[in-house]
């Protein structure tokens, strides 16, 4: 088991190669379910070995190999409790995308083989111990994407693609600047990620440290992403497709805030004079992205838009529970990531059901859907009510305690959140109200139900939502341990 | 030295010429059908120079002066002549199949080794007048190759604006060094004309002195097609036969590299003269302009020489930074493009041969247009066209992101965060024409939807190309020892 974490990094990319050179759909997406599958039962292995009781920074099922050793750049490989649950989140979500997308026939080996480099992509920047090696795979992440968009995407494919590639790349570039000012300012003369942070707080300038802190979190904020830096995710979400979608809603966003607790909270207390302000920086972009995210999302007009919008918000509350910066709000928005990663697929996966079946997916259009397609109406219902925040169900737990923790150190934006999480109810049900409810418009010709390639991940994913929501401990102990031990957080 | 370690050390350059002259004899006698054989010897000699190069003169050669100082053997020079060696390889093999019936293989063969050969004799020299004779030799051959198309007006025409401003350069660069030499008194030895005028100062601070550097900047500049001593660039490697243009943009300009990283950096260090100001003009020039012109040009070879200015001004920011690490980021970078431009410009010569041979009236072959559906027409083709294109971007895991990552990395270690910063907005500018290639070819649908059949020795060209692009960028650290060591031997 000592290169295990190898292995289930590049057992997609060698399924990716393969995939790519298959002739027929079926046997593309045969290798692709099995290249993504195999990951999932290594990741399911690891986590029941894993030991949630370990300090944050200290990691397990390490690898490392010596790479650029003039500038220390290793190969260097591990998991703590930040990142195991969002190594299984990947590992979770991608098969279950692969049998979403089943049906597809254009280019299938090529579209599946793409799926299985941004699941290698993204389990690379989970496991990345190496400042340098995670660059790579952050960048490694963009193309794939790219090309599911310019490639598989709805009309306006060419401009979304662009701006989405453009826009995050131009942030990672930002971020590198940021990485090689904290290389050169600690002058530990390695990239190690562990190492860096420990000599951030030695920095002699606390105007380098602010810098060093803005340039990295700029580029997590595209990422993730926040208001004003969002715009380019409601083009790419809704021009891609619906697996281009889920995966990036599911894990591609949560690269930006695994970024905050790996790389920035560690370094709040290492800003001295300037932390209050940066907390507040934080606390205000959380709150102003879930109140402005939430209300465009009240206004849309197409609903892959508004999850799109919902996805915005509710990835506000990860920067609130970060900025609160205490072990409630800390874990709990730790917790959000993952909990939203199986949320937003299923909302995806409803709406792509929807576009596909009767080809529209503006919600004045629809109506009544419920009557002809009852399993979609169930499954998509139960996904809106996790995302509204349901008790019981995975979201509430996150929103629970982010809420409730930012209310110890952050009251007031504690309080404005609060009032977005009344706007998501508001626009989940109403949208739910006049799509899926009412008397079935006719135009819509007659719809079939799910195909069961379509019931299966989506059922998986509303059964995972609520028994995180029943018992969230499985997944919550890991992430509590590595939250309270984050310098300064207790 | 005796004559046997002279003619050991030397070895590549020897075959090259033996060989040479060995395909201008043979091809007298030879039909223009059987004169494919001669690009078969210019390619084997071409490894066998690069074996040699690899095995025998990496490491362990710190030979200086050989041949009245004029010549030396050490990593730098053999790092260079590595790069050309391929270059020229991945040229000829390229040229097999697009020549394989031309009557004038012989003289094209030839030139191309002269080329090479002047390349590797400004890669080793350290005395002006060498270095000035090899330019020539490379320049007189490369001339002729931009030409050689010789029906063809616009390769007529780059060959006449390549040859008018490359002898405009030619000149103010010996004027240049002639100054030198007139100031220092006699001396034509690099490091002696370093040492002569870090004793002296004040004569390199003289108006004449600094009249004597923006000469050689200037002549430097236009080799490496520097803003605004670029305009010919794009013309040239529009015009030139496009395996040639690959030649023109990753050998004879990188030649023009290492003849500044030795005479410039050496000079400017030793007289201290301050050129700081004027090389972080001309960088941010020539990466800006180089990159938003390009934005705009629909044939693609124009795009790569207008990339090729851009990639020039990163590369330029050693004369700024001057540091042994911005040195090594140099030095690397221009292995790293030579190998990413030269696949790139023989995958569009590939694609071109092929599209002639579809409809032997197709105008304009490397407009983007043309692009369209290239991943179904030929997936192969349009696989490194995607990877050779990203690397230019610095995408990893490629050549392109080590080198870059490594060169900005130097720049912010030397302090200069506004010079990277700029470098960086660049580099995310360029993204968006290159990736608009790879949309043209993934994304919109081909023309028609026959097949098209990449002739072997262009799958090989490309392939080697790909290689080094992927080698580097995977396994760099080598690479990185070998551009390391390179760079100490100027002692910046």
């Amino acid at each position: 088991m000592d290169s295990v974490l190898s292995l289930i990094l590049f057992i997609p990319l060698i399924g990716a190669a393969i995939t790519l050179f298959t002739k027929t759909r079926e046997s593309a997406r045969m290798i692709a379910l099995i290249a993504s599958a195999v990951p999932l039962v290594l990741t399911v292995m690891i986590y029941l070995q894993f030991n949630s009781g370990l300090a944050f920074l200290k990691f397990q099922f390490v690898e490392k190999i010596s790479w650029i050793s003039s500038l220390g750049i290793n190969y260097y490989l591990g998991a703590d409790g930040v990142s195991m649950p969002l190594i299984l989140l990947n590992a979770i979500l991608c098969p279950l995308t692969v049998i979403y997308a089943w049906g597809e026939n254009k280019q299938p080996n090529q579209f599946f083989a793409l799926i299985l480099v941004l699941q290698a992509g993204v389990f690379g920047v989970f496991m990345a111990l190496d400042f340098f090696l995670f660059y790579i795979f952050w960048e490694l992440t963009l193309i794939p994407l790219y090309f599911l968009i310019s490639i598989w995407g709805g009309p306006n494919k060419d401009y979304a693609a662009i701006k989405f590639f453009i826009y995050t790349h131009v942030a990672s570039l930002v971020m590198l600047l940021g990485i090689f000012a904290l290389y050169f300012s600690t002058g530990v003369n390695t990239f190690e990620i562990p190492v860096l942070l420990q000599a951030f707080a030695d920095i002699a300038s606390p105007e380098m440290r602010v810098a060093i802190f803005l340039a990295l979190f700029f580029g997590f904020l595209v990422k993730m992403p926040t208001v004003p830096f969002h715009t380019w995710l409601p083009d790419a979400h809704v021009e891609a497709p619906t697996a281009g979608s889920v995966l990036l809603a599911g894990v591609l966003l949560k690269m930006g805030g695994y970024g905050l607790f790996r790389v920035l909270l560690p370094m709040i207390n290492g800003l001295g004079q300037y932390r209050s302000d940066i907390i507040t920086l934080m606390a205000v972009l959380a709150v102003v992205s879930i109140l402005y995210a939430t209300f465009l999302a009240l206004a849309q007009k197409d609903m892959k838009k508004m999850v799109a919008y919902s996805s915005v918000a509710h990835m506000g509350y990860v920067m609130l529970g970060a900025a609160a910066f205490n072990f409630m709000s800390v874990s709990g928005a730790m917790f959000q990531q993952f909990s939203h990663g199986l949320i937003t697929a299923v909302l995806f996966m409803s709406v792509g059901v929807i576009q596909h079946t009767v080809h529209t997916r503006k919600i004045s259009e629809l109506g009544g859907l419920a009557d002809r397609m009852p399993k979609l109406a169930f499954l998509m219902m139960a996904g809106f009510m996790a995302s509204l925040g349901l008790p019981a169900m995975s979201g509430f737990v996150a929103e629970f305690l982010v809420l409730t923790g930012s209310y110890l150190t952050l009251p007031v934006f504690a309080l404005l959140a609060m009032l977005g999480i009344v706007a998501t109810a508001g626009y989940h049900l109403w949208a739910m109200q006049r799509a899926m409810f009412g008397s079935y418009n006719e135009k819509l010709g007659e719809p079939h139900d799910l195909a069961v390639y379509e019931m299966i991940p989506m059922a998986i994913l509303v059964l995972l939502i609520i028994l995180f929501g029943v018992y969230p401990a499985p997944v919550m102990n890991v992430f509590e341990y590595a939250s309270k031990i984050i310098p300064g957080v207790m | 030295m005796t004559f046997v370690d002279l003619i050991s050390q030397f070895a590549p350059e020897i075959i090259l010429t033996i060989s040479a002259l060995a395909i201008m004899l043979i091809g007298l006698g030879l039909e223009a059908k059987e004169k494919r054989a001669l690009g078969y010897i210019a390619g084997l000699s071409l490894v066998l120079a690069s074996l040699i190069v690899v095995f025998r003169g990496t490491y362990g050669f710190p030979l200086e002066g050989i041949i009245a100082d004029s010549l030396t053997i050490d990593p730098m020079s053999q790092f260079f002549k590595l790069t050309f060696l391929l270059v020229s390889l991945i040229v000829v093999i390229a040229s097999l199949k697009q020549y394989d019936n031309h009557q004038n293989q012989d003289e094209y063969y030839t030139l191309i080794l002269f080329g090479t050969i002047g390349m590797m004799v400004v890669a080793s020299a350290v005395d002006i007048v060498t270095i000035f004779i090899g330019f020539e030799l490379a320049s007189l051959s490369t001339y002729a190759l931009a030409g050689f198309n010789k029906k063809d007006p616009s390769s007529m025409e780059a060959a006449i604006k390549y040859f008018i401003v490359g002898a405009l350069s030619s000149t103010l660069l010996l004027f240049g060094l002639s100054y030198l030499y007139g100031l220092s008194g006699g001396l034509t030895n690099v490091s002696d004309i370093a040492e002569f005028f870090s004793a002296n100062p004040t004569v390199i601070q003289s108006p004449l002195g600094i009249m004597a550097m923006m000469l050689i900047v200037a002549g430097f500049g236009f080799k490496m097609a520097l803003v605004p001593f670029h305009m010919w660039a794009p013309d040239t490697y529009q015009g030139a036969p496009t395996v040639i243009s690959a030649l023109l943009a990753a050998g004879s300009k990188k030649m023009a590299f290492v003849a500044a990283f030795r005479v410039l950096l050496i000079a400017m260090i030793a007289v201290k003269v301050d050129m700081a100001i004027v090389f972080t003009i001309l960088a941010i020039l020539t990466m800006t302009i180089g990159n938003v012109v390009a934005l705009s040009q629909r044939s693609l070879k124009r795009m790569l020489a207008y990339s090729s200015v851009a990639q020039a001004g990163y590369i330029s920011m050693v004369f700024v930074v001057m540091s042994p690490e911005a040195l090594t980021g140099a030095v690397l970078y221009v292995m790293s493009h030579a190998f990413m431009k030269t696949g790139a410009f023989i995958a569009v010569a590939a694609l071109g041969y092929m599209l002639v041979k579809e409809n032997s009236s197709a105008k304009d072959v490397d407009h983007l247009d043309n692009f369209a559906g290239l991943g179904k027409r030929s997936p192969f083709l349009a696989f490194c066209i995607m990877i050779f294109l990203f690397a230019l971007s610095g995408i990893p895991p490629t050549a392109g992101f080590v080198s870059k990552f490594i060169l900005f990395y130097s720049v912010l270690k030397g302090g200069f965060v506004f010079l990277v910063t700029i470098a960086i907005l660049n580099s995310a500018l360029s993204l968006y024409y290159y990736a608009r290639v790879v949309k043209y070819m993934y994304v919109l649908p081909p023309p028609s939807s026959e097949k098209l059949a990449l002739p072997r020795a262009y799958s090989l060209a490309i392939f080697l190309a790909l290689i080094g692009v992927l080698a580097i960028g995977i396994v760099p650290e080598p690479f990185i020892n070998w551009a390391a060591s390179a760079a100490n031997v100027l002692g910046l």
